[in-house]
């Protein structure tokens, strides 16, 4: 194995802060979707590079999990934002405080 | 018969006689609240078997030798153990039947008087609660029962007499009755306390007996003191009278069977069952003489001036409670109580005479009676004239026995000074009794008679008859039951082995008739005669009528201490205690959790990204927790 599995990690690492970052800061449903998807990304890199290290299959079939599972939530969350959008005319986070 | 001996007879007529009416009580407040006939027969169901019990008692144990106790452990605490049963002797038998056979007669008359009254379930209710109250008191076998049933008695006298509650003097006079009564019982239960203290329990029959000898003269009078306290709470003596003439706010049938024939003799019928206790004590009985008879003479003295029918009589029972305690406190146990039976009898048919008029002409007033033609109905006037006579103590009727009893016991005692004031007692009672007589008899003026009497008895005719059976047995009674007084007295004395006090005062008997017969001429002459002007001679004397009128000034003195001591100093400390510490404690609290509140609801932003970012700085720091 070329790359050591400390830069896989923290290349994962990166990835997921900057989804974190995406999903705090941006003021925008779409790109929060957008960060946890990113976020789930980096965790996904993380599995593949201990799969690599360890030589186990395991990891690999997790991060198809992964992936499928990210699709699914995807879809569902850009149909929820649709239909709040319809509902509101709105995508900022901050304007969904009925509960408050 | 194998298996009911006498005795279980016995226990089971008591038990039905004191207890089946408070399950016409709950029965009736429970479940048919709103079906005020059906409650009505329950209540008088009840009533009719206790009262029947209560005769089947009476006769069975006629001439009963000993007392008989049915008893069973109730409270245990280290050695002292407190029983509870009932005590069957002749005393508590008499009062029983007494109490069961008033309250029958209330209870039907009732039936006519609170016709179509919206409370009228919540009456009987009421009244089957004081029935049982009562019936239990009298049967008590320890002095710890009997202060319960006493307390119960005095809750349904303030429920009965706030019975019209919409009416704002009614709960005032039931609130004072409370309150007042209450003060006598605070001295009563520090007497019980006293008592099981130094006795170690507080049978009755212990208390009467040998046991109580070898107490300590001062512990005997200072218990006898303290509970002589709950006797002028409850029989409305001297310094506690004011609450009686108020409780007269009640339904008529309640001031009959409360306020004048049972309840209020309740305090001279313990006086009567503690007597063997009070006479080891002759500064008790000393004090109890003169409590009796300065509030005898003080009641007459305010009779003589009240226009309201029932508060004379209202006055009137109070000075005949007082000449009951003179009677036991000269210590003439059968003469007490014998009085007392007479007086339940006729003081009841008084109250109820006056409610029919009351029930016709809707006024109390006994100068608008007798303006509207209260001699118009014939039956309550003459049971009326038959009540006043006994309670003036005119040969045939009851009441002449009894007082003769109770002068010859006060002539029986040294000082004359006691004899003198029952006569002058005597005078005044036949004075006011008869001043009412003549005012409703002959009215001075005729006004619009006629139409307005025609219109009443029209009216409640069907009342009228149910009103009027009881008024005619209780003045067959009357007439009646003076001719007892040998019997009577020879019951009593039983169980003592002691022979009837009998007084020889062959000048007694003429001395009271012809002072009868001088207040009768008195009041015959100011309000009876052809064109008499109706005006009292204690009327002419203003200062006097003032000073009579307005209760000797005795409810102005309670409302002065009221105003000054206690709303003026307790209340008022109260009150700051209340506003300042336990309000500024409980505001404080509040404030401080509204304004924690306040700062917590910073954090409550309301928006997703806020939350994300609590979820993730908690999971770095997590991590940095476990991994580093």
């Amino acid at each position: 194995m070329s790359i050591p599995f400390g830069y896989v990690l923290a290349l994962s690492g990166i990835v997921v802060v900057l989804g974190m970052i995406c999903a705090v800061a941006r003021r925008n449903l779409i790109m929060i979707l957008l960060g946890v998807e990113v976020m789930l990304n980096g965790a996904a890199i993380a599995f593949i590079g201990a799969a690599l290290r360890w030589q186990q299959l395991e990891g690999q079939a997790f991060v198809l999990f992964i992936i499928a599972i990210a699709a699914a939530e995807v879809s569902l969350g850009l149909a929820l934002i649709v239909h709040l959008y319809h509902r509101t005319g709105s995508l900022n986070p901050e304007d969904y405080k009925v509960l408050r | 018969m194998a298996a009911a001996g006498p005795i279980d007879t016995t226990l089971l007529a008591a038990l039905l006689a004191t207890q089946l009416p408070f399950v016409a009580f709950a029965v009736i407040l429970l479940l048919t609240r709103s079906r005020p006939r059906f409650s009505a027969g329950l209540s008088l169901a009840a009533i009719t078997v206790s009262l029947l019990s209560a005769g089947f008692l009476l006769v069975r144990h006629w001439g009963l030798a000993r007392p008989l106790e049915y008893s069973t452990l109730w409270v245990a605490s280290g050695d002292v153990s407190i029983r509870t049963g009932f005590l069957i002797d002749p005393l508590s038998l008499l009062m029983l039947a007494v109490v069961a056979a008033i309250c029958f007669l209330v209870q039907i008359y009732s039936l006519g008087y609170m016709a179509g009254d919206p409370g009228f379930s919540r009456y009987y209710a009421f009244m089957s609660l004081f029935a049982w109250a009562m019936t239990n008191l009298t049967l008590a076998h320890t002095l710890l029962q009997l202060y319960i049933f006493w307390e119960l008695v005095g809750l349904s006298s303030y429920l009965l007499i706030g019975f019209w509650y919409e009416k704002f003097s009614a709960s005032e006079a039931g609130k004072k009755a409370f309150v007042m009564t209450r003060c006598g019982d605070v001295a009563f239960f520090l007497g019980v306390l006293l008592i099981l203290l130094h006795l170690g329990n507080l049978n009755i029959l212990d208390l009467n007996g040998p046991a109580a000898g070898r107490l300590s003269p001062a512990v005997v009078t200072a218990g006898a003191l303290l509970i002589f306290g709950g006797i002028i709470g409850k029989s409305a003596q001297f310094p506690l009278l004011t609450w009686l003439p108020d409780a007269m706010e009640g339904p008529t049938p309640v001031s009959a069977l409360l306020h004048s024939a049972t309840m209020v003799a309740a305090g001279v019928y313990l006086f009567a069952r503690l007597f063997p206790f009070f006479s080891l004590s002759p500064t008790a009985l000393a004090v109890c003489l003169a409590v009796g008879t300065v509030s005898m003479l003080i009641a007459s003295t305010m009779a003589m001036v009240s226009r309201d029918i029932k508060q004379v009589w209202a006055y009137s029972t109070i000075s005949q409670l007082g000449l009951m305690i003179m009677g036991l406190g000269a210590g003439n146990y059968v003469a007490g109580v014998f009085h007392l039976t007479t007086h339940a009898g006729f003081k009841a048919l008084l109250f109820l005479c006056s409610g029919v008029f009351i029930h016709s002409f809707h006024s109390n007033d006994m100068v608008a009676i007798g303006r509207q033609g209260g001699r118009r109905l014939r039956v309550p006037m003459a049971c009326l004239v038959v009540a006043a006579a006994a309670l003036s103590g005119i040969p045939p009727f009851s009441g002449f026995f009894s007082k003769e009893l109770i002068l010859g016991a006060l002539a029986d005692l040294p000082n004359p000074l006691w004899v003198a004031a029952g006569l002058l007692g005597a005078f005044l009672t036949t004075y006011y009794t008869f001043r009412l007589i003549f005012i409703i008899l002959f009215p001075a003026e005729g006004g619009p008679e006629t139409e307005h009497s025609e219109d009443t008895r029209h009216r409640h005719d069907g009342g009228y008859l149910v009103m009027a059976s009881p008024l005619m047995v209780l003045a067959g009674v009357t007439v009646f039951l003076g001719f007892g007084e040998g019997a009577i007295a020879r019951f009593l004395t039983a169980p003592s082995g002691a022979q009837p006090g009998a007084s020889h005062h062959a000048w007694l008997p003429y001395a009271a008739l012809s002072l009868c017969a001088a207040a009768l001429f008195l009041a015959w002459f100011e309000f009876g005669r052809r064109g008499a002007a109706q005006v009292g001679f204690v009327e002419r004397i203003v200062p006097l009528h003032a000073l009579f009128s307005n209760r000797w000034y005795m409810d102005r003195a309670y409302r002065r201490l009221l105003d000054h001591v206690v709303y003026g100093v307790f209340s008022r400390l109260c009150a700051r205690n209340d506003q300042k510490v336990i309000d500024g404690a409980v505001d404080g609290l509040g404030q401080a959790t509204a304004a924690a509140g306040g700062l917590m609801s910073i954090l409550h932003a309301g928006m997703v990204q806020y939350r994300l970012i609590v979820v993730f700085v908690s999971i770095v720091f997590m991590a940095i927790y476990f991994f580093v």
